[in-house]
């Protein structure tokens, strides 16, 4: 399971890709992927909507309905469907887009709808989507981490409580906040090369003794965050943005969102398998109205630049982009205009790799208060995630000794929905 | 409705009773009744043993083979770090491995369950336990960690029983200095009774009751749903109140208030009044209309009602009729010590998620029971065990063992109180400063030889307090390293799961070369000053490692070295002393 050759050769192979890195640096991060000659890598970008966003001013909207709001719904690229007219640049690429507007998770709490929302069940323990897909689409030889999540600083970021669950620390989201490279990338300037060296060998030294003998899990587990932690420090100018041009930081947008999706198109591009970009915050207890003009301009404007630079660059093709937050937000709009936390029926889209595009699924009633087709459970999106990237969702981990099922069999993947 | 709270109450009085006065001898004839192989007359062989038999029993059934007992290099290091929070110093380590008394482990055990830093170290742990390191929405009005530290730390010194302890913290409404800080509790949940129900349950009970879905059965859930209900009915009526003129936040209560849930799959609405898992239902006292308050709420005025359900929760939910309470206790300190519980995880007992080894957590249900909740003797028999006491050095060809076979030592990660802690020791930072207030101490004596011994007053301080407050400043200087270690607010500490942001900040922080080179470290000068490589590669192993080292590693401390002179040799000795502290040795608890 763990041995001393394996070590070597990713040494070895981290030395030849940080070389072949700097003979390329232009302004594209290199891919630093070792079977980058084969067919690309499928991958993942989350686009997290933290704290729920309304599904009324987004993508099923009830204009009229004295659950509706003030905004209008505009027509789309698809003809027949309309969506909320805050988001006039995604309403002319809906065609590019899978909708789902029949979401019921049941589920109204943003920690445990966080959860359930990426892991696919409600059940703990479980790894996250990133980690999951990370885990399942991983090739031998991968050194960057296969899952990094960019987010805001925020005191309460209350929905930031995925982890790799029994997949381990390897499969561990990097948490890169305010699009700050992880902490602690360089090494201080007070401690030589040769210094770093010789803790190196004598950490490894250490460790291959006590391995002996010892259950080898855990020990290599925490090896692993070294190797990671080198992997990175090598490679931090996947985290440069001073190397994306001037007109590529306009056209994301300069607010938090924008260039964190800036970024989250570079870290795909050199080879991260997932990424989540959280954009803060939706949470709008007060004010719903306005507050969402806001976020969804945000939204709206960002998400068609990266759809388009993901298309352009052949990246749509095997890159799978989910969009939703951990829940809708209610019909009623409670005394402070706000809409509060709300389980039982609301939307999320995908777009791109292994998902049909143009199609609109599920529907609810008039005001927006009941699924009336095709109800759509968390646990069935997280099979259609995992079949769109091309891994079957009806397969097992293997960790440990112990046997997990990747998706929870209680639920199914959409046939609707995938390509 | 009357009648029933009539007979609740008049139950509950006599339950009192037997609590208060004989429920030694209730324990102790369950204890007969079953039939375990020590019968009456017979003595019964202490906890540690029976606690190896049944470990035994198990293993022979599973045809597994245990990992032999520890090494007293392993033991020293272990026991330290679980009954102290913290590893040995150099001198404690040798001095344990150069004792050739056959009873040593004994006294060891002994010897650090009586420190201060043993309730100073289980005040750490149940801080982390409780508050799971959540941040109140106003921190300004919470109550002062270095308040409740001591508040616990105080309680552990004195080995307060659980059900004292639990019932203080319930009860707490933060006024009266008594118990005070036990509020804590309430305002880092932000006194909101969801959560408060939820936690009530996961951390008193060992029972996450809103796992509903976590099941297949629905049945199970509807009653997993009705027990919720039944101890959010005690806490729905909890009020914050903001005292803005001493600037402490309070918990206020209510006098109305009914809960009402629908079942998720009966679509019934479900009325409840409190209720404790296996226990009646307890309805409120009828009250006459506007008698209901000592204190109505106000804006400038807490609500206590003349009846308070809180009230009721905290005096009948600490006993060892609640299903699930001693069984909860039991099975956390078992974890404490044997790195895994009995039931796995500590919160999650249910039908789909059974305990290992049901017939051993009943034993050390009923011990803590007939023992009043002495937690610090069950402790004491727990690192007695064999169980406690095996290597993690797996018996020849095996590559693992079931981890809740209990076979060998699991190799479990420090907490991020151990490690942060065992850095300071492992580079002589603590020892140094408690070196110097010694020091200082004992000059400050010979000052005022001639003065009469104000001595006094030092003592009148219990011992662990002194300690506290001499641990001050080192608690600050932990502090950095615990943030990087520590898991996320709200959630349990977990199983070991190192991330790469630490080993970012073990190899890059600026922080790590001064913590390991510059004063009050006395590692790198200690080892800088012994010329010879098999006694330098002596103390640096015991200091990091605890253990003396090996020949090969003696060999590559000489290779290291030998060819150097006294004054060349920092950089490699700081190399050494670094990549030790990386190592899974160091990192792990094995």
């Amino acid at each position: 399971m763990s041995n001393p050759t394996r070590l070597t050769l990713s040494r070895r192979e981290l030395l030849a890709s940080s070389a072949a890195a700097g003979l390329g640096a232009g302004a594209l991060a290199t891919p630093l992927r070792a079977n980058s000659a084969t067919a690309p890598r499928k991958q993942l970008l989350l686009l997290f909507l933290s704290g729920g966003a309304s599904q009324f001013e987004t993508w099923d909207p009830k204009p009229g309905a004295k659950t509706g709001g003030p905004y209008r719904a505009i027509s789309t690229s698809l003809p027949g469907v309309s969506i909320g007219e805050l988001l006039p640049h995604t309403a002319k690429n809906m065609h590019r887009l899978t909708v789902v507007r029949s979401l019921n998770s049941g589920i109204a709490d943003h920690f445990q709808g966080h959860y359930a929302l990426q892991a696919g069940r409600v059940a703990k323990g479980y790894p996250v989507l990133g980690s999951a897909v990370a885990k399942l689409l991983e090739r031998p030889g991968d050194l960057l981490p296969g899952y990094v999540v960019i987010r805001r600083d925020s005191p309460k970021a209350y929905t930031d409580v995925g982890d790799a669950g029994f997949l381990g620390a390897k499969y561990e989201g990097v948490q890169i906040v305010n699009n700050q490279p992880p902490a602690n990338l360089a090494p201080p300037q007070n401690v030589e090369p040769a210094l770093a060296e010789a803790v190196e060998r004598v950490r490894q030294a250490a460790d291959d003794r006590f391995r002996r003998n010892r259950y080898a899990s855990p020990i290599d587990s925490y090896g692993t965050t070294f190797r990671q932690a080198q992997a990175l420090m090598q490679r931090s100018d996947i985290f440069d943005l001073t190397q994306e041009s001037p007109a590529d930081h306009e056209r994301y947008g300069k607010h938090d969102f924008g260039q964190h999706c800036l970024l989250a198109r570079r870290l795909l591009q050199s080879g991260v398998t997932c990424v989540k970009v959280v954009h803060f915050d939706w949470d709008a207890h007060q004010d719903n109205f306005y507050w969402h003009q806001i976020r969804c301009a945000e939204f709206d404007r960002t998400l068609v630049t990266l759809l388009d630079d993901l298309d352009e660059r052949g990246m749509l093709e095997h890159t799978l982009v989910v969009i939703t937050g951990e829940m809708g937000r209610t019909p009623q709009i409670n005394n402070l205009g706000g809409r509060d936390h709300w389980g039982r029926a609301w939307s999320m889209a995908m777009a791109g790799c292994g998902v049909k595009p143009g199609v609109v699924y599920g529907a609810t009633n008039d005001t927006g208060t009941e699924v009336t087709d095709d109800p759509v459970k968390l646990g069935d999106l997280f099979h259609t995630y995992l079949q769109a990237l091309g891994i079957d969702s009806s397969s097992m981990y293997e960790v440990g000794g112990q046997t997990n099922p990747v998706a929870d069999p209680a639920a199914k993947p959409i046939d609707a929905l995938l390509a | 409705m009357n009648a029933l709270f009539r007979d609740t109450l008049l139950a509950g009085s006599l339950l009192c009773l037997l609590i208060g006065g004989s429920f030694r001898s209730v324990a102790a004839q369950d204890e007969g009744k079953s039939k375990r192989p020590t019968q009456q007359g017979a003595v019964a062989p202490p906890l540690h043993q029976r606690i190896d038999d049944l470990i035994e029993r198990r293993l022979e059934e599973l045809k597994i083979s245990a990992a032999m007992s520890s090494s007293d290099a392993e033991f020293v290091r272990r026991v330290f770090l679980d009954l102290t929070g913290v590893i040995p110093s150099a001198r404690q380590a040798r001095s344990f491995l150069d004792d050739a008394a056959p009873d040593k482990r004994q006294r060891l055990i002994d010897a650090l369950l009586a420190r201060p830093e043993h309730a100073i170290h289980m005040a750490r742990v149940f801080d982390v336990m409780l508050i799971e390191r959540r941040i109140p929405a106003i921190t300004s009005y919470d109550v002062a960690s270095a308040t409740w530290r001591a508040y616990l730390t105080e309680a552990f010194a004195e080995n307060r029983p659980w059900d004292r302890m639990v019932r203080d913290i319930l009860a707490s409404d933060g006024t009266g200095d008594q118990h005070a800080a036990g509020v804590k509790f309430y305002l880092v949940r932000d006194v909101a009774p969801h959560q408060l129900t939820r936690d009530v349950g996961r951390l008193f009970l060992g029972v996450d009751l809103q796992c509903a879905q976590c099941h297949d059965d629905p049945r199970i859930d509807a009653y997993r749903q009705a027990e919720y209900f039944g101890i959010y009915a005690f806490l729905e009526r909890v009020t914050a109140f903001r005292d803005t003129e001493k600037n402490v936040s309070l918990v206020g209560e209510k006098a109305d208030g009914k809960t009402t849930f629908v079942s998720v799959f009966t679509a019934l609405n479900g009325e409840t009044s409190p209720q404790l898992p296996g226990g009646e239902m307890i309805a409120d006292p009828p009250l006459e209309r506007g008698k209901e308050y000592v204190n109505p709420p106000g804006p400038k005025q807490r609500g206590i009602p003349v009846y308070s359900r809180r009230n009721m929760l905290a005096e009948l939910l600490p006993r060892a009729e609640t299903e699930g309470f001693a069984r909860n206790l039991a099975n956390r300190l078992w974890a404490l010590l044997i790195g895994r519980g009995i039931v796995h995880p500590l919160d999650l007992y249910h039908s789909a998620n059974p305990p290992s080894h049901p017939e051993l957590l009943e034993l050390l249900e009923h011990w803590l029971v007939e023992h009043d909740f002495d937690m610090q003797g069950l402790l004491r028999e727990l690192a007695l065990s064999q169980t406690y006491q095996r290597s993690s050095v797996l018996p020849a060809g095996a590559a693992s063992l079931p981890d809740d076979s209990f076979a060998a030592a699991p190799l479990r990660g420090l907490t991020a109180e151990q490690l942060s802690w065992s850095v300071l020791q492992a580079t002589g930072r603590v020892e140094q400063h408690l070196h110097q207030i010694a020091e200082k101490q004992s000059a400050d004596k010979a000052k005022s030889a001639d003065a009469t011994p104000d001595d006094q007053s030092a003592d009148a301080m219990p011992a662990w307090r002194r300690r506290l407050t001499q641990y001050e400043p080192l608690e600050r200087q932990v502090k950095p390293l615990v943030a990087v270690f520590a898991g996320l607010p709200g959630q349990p500490d977990g199983d070991f799961q190192p991330v790469v942001d630490q080993a970012l900040y073990l190899l890059n922080s600026p922080a790590m070369l001064p913590l390991l080179r510059d004063p009050p470290s006395t590692l790198l000068p200690r080892l800088t000053a012994i010329a010879e490589p098999e006694p330098l590669a002596e103390e640096l192993y015991l200091s990091v490692l605890s253990r003396r080292p090996t020949a090969e590693e003696i060999a590559e401390v000489r290779r290291l070295v030998e060819p150097l002179a006294s004054s060349e040799r920092r950089q490699p000795l700081l190399g050494l002393i670094w990549g030790l502290l990386l190592s899974s040795e160091f990192r792990l608890n094995h």
